[in-house]
């Protein structure tokens, strides 16, 4: 489950990242297309939280275990951060945090994917 | 250090030097806490979970992290010395262990923030403080 919950987490923060650069070339600020795409991110993160922590002790103990589960369980706290500091500043530089988190977003859950195909046991 | 000031920690107000923490500054705090998450989750479970692997780079990476939170917090409230300060502690740290884990990789077996000049997070803790310590400078000069 916790491979393709993450490609799917990342398939929509790879959205989540394009449609924020859009916004910040036409200088946009964010609108209910936008939330959305973070909420559905959002809420893919909290599954693979719950999921990385269940099975946080199947990762091989000589590995990256701790960057497994502190991604996991830290991951979630973007989207929400992410988007109160856009909705707060009213500049283009709101979606410029957005692109930053979307593409934090797809590169550490990139890593948790990596970290679990590598040292990872179902 | 500059003269002190006499507010030091008080949030600058209207007619002073601009806040650090709007317009670009915000993408600036961003890239900061995001490092800040990064780092400090993880070195928080690696002194956990497997400290006995690599004392020192662990402790550093804890180091890393909490200057990580301290540079995040001043840059959002606009508190240019605290600002400046742990930006300037942070571009030293990443020389300084950059460079020491070229040349004794030993004590650096597991990638840590600053190892190898942050290059396992794409050289962002090389850039960024250089990138902190322009945009404080810059913002103190009438645009």
């Amino acid at each position: 489950m916790l491979i393709p919950v993450s490609i799917g987490v990342i398939a929509l923060s790879v959205a989540w990242l394009l449609l924020s650069a859009v916004f910040a070339l036409r200088g946009k600020l964010i609108n209910d297309a936008l939330l959305a795409l973070t909420v559905l991110t959002e809420i893919g993160l909290i599954v693979l939280a719950v999921l990385s922590a269940k099975n946080f002790r199947g990762i091989d103990p000589s590995s990256e275990g701790a960057t497994f589960l502190a991604y996991a369980l830290s991951l979630p706290v973007v989207p929400i951060f992410a988007t109160l500091l856009a909705i707060r500043e009213k500049t283009r530089w709101a979606m410029g945090v957005m692109v930053v988190a979307a593409f934090t977003v797809a590169v550490m859950t990139s890593r948790i994917a990596q970290i679990w195909n590598l040292y990872g046991r179902a | 250090m500059a003269a002190p000031e006499p507010t030091r920690t008080a949030p600058v107000v209207d007619g002073a030097a601009p806040p650090t923490g709007a317009g670009p500054g915000r993408l600036i705090v961003a890239l900061y806490a995001v490092l800040a998450l990064a780092a400090t989750g993880r070195s928080v479970l690696q002194i956990m979970e497997y400290f006995d692997r690599a004392p020192v780079a662990y402790l550093l990476s804890a180091v890393a992290a909490l200057i990580y939170i301290v540079a995040t917090f001043a840059l959002a409230t606009s508190r240019r010395a605290l600002a400046t300060g742990a930006i300037s502690i942070e571009l030293a740290g990443v020389l300084v262990v950059g460079l020491a884990s070229y040349v004794v990789p030993d004590a650096f077996p597991d990638k840590t923030v600053w190892s190898h000049f942050g290059s396992g997070y794409g050289y962002v803790p090389l850039i960024l403080p250089i990138v902190g310590l322009w945009w404080l400078r810059r913002g103190t000069h009438p645009r």
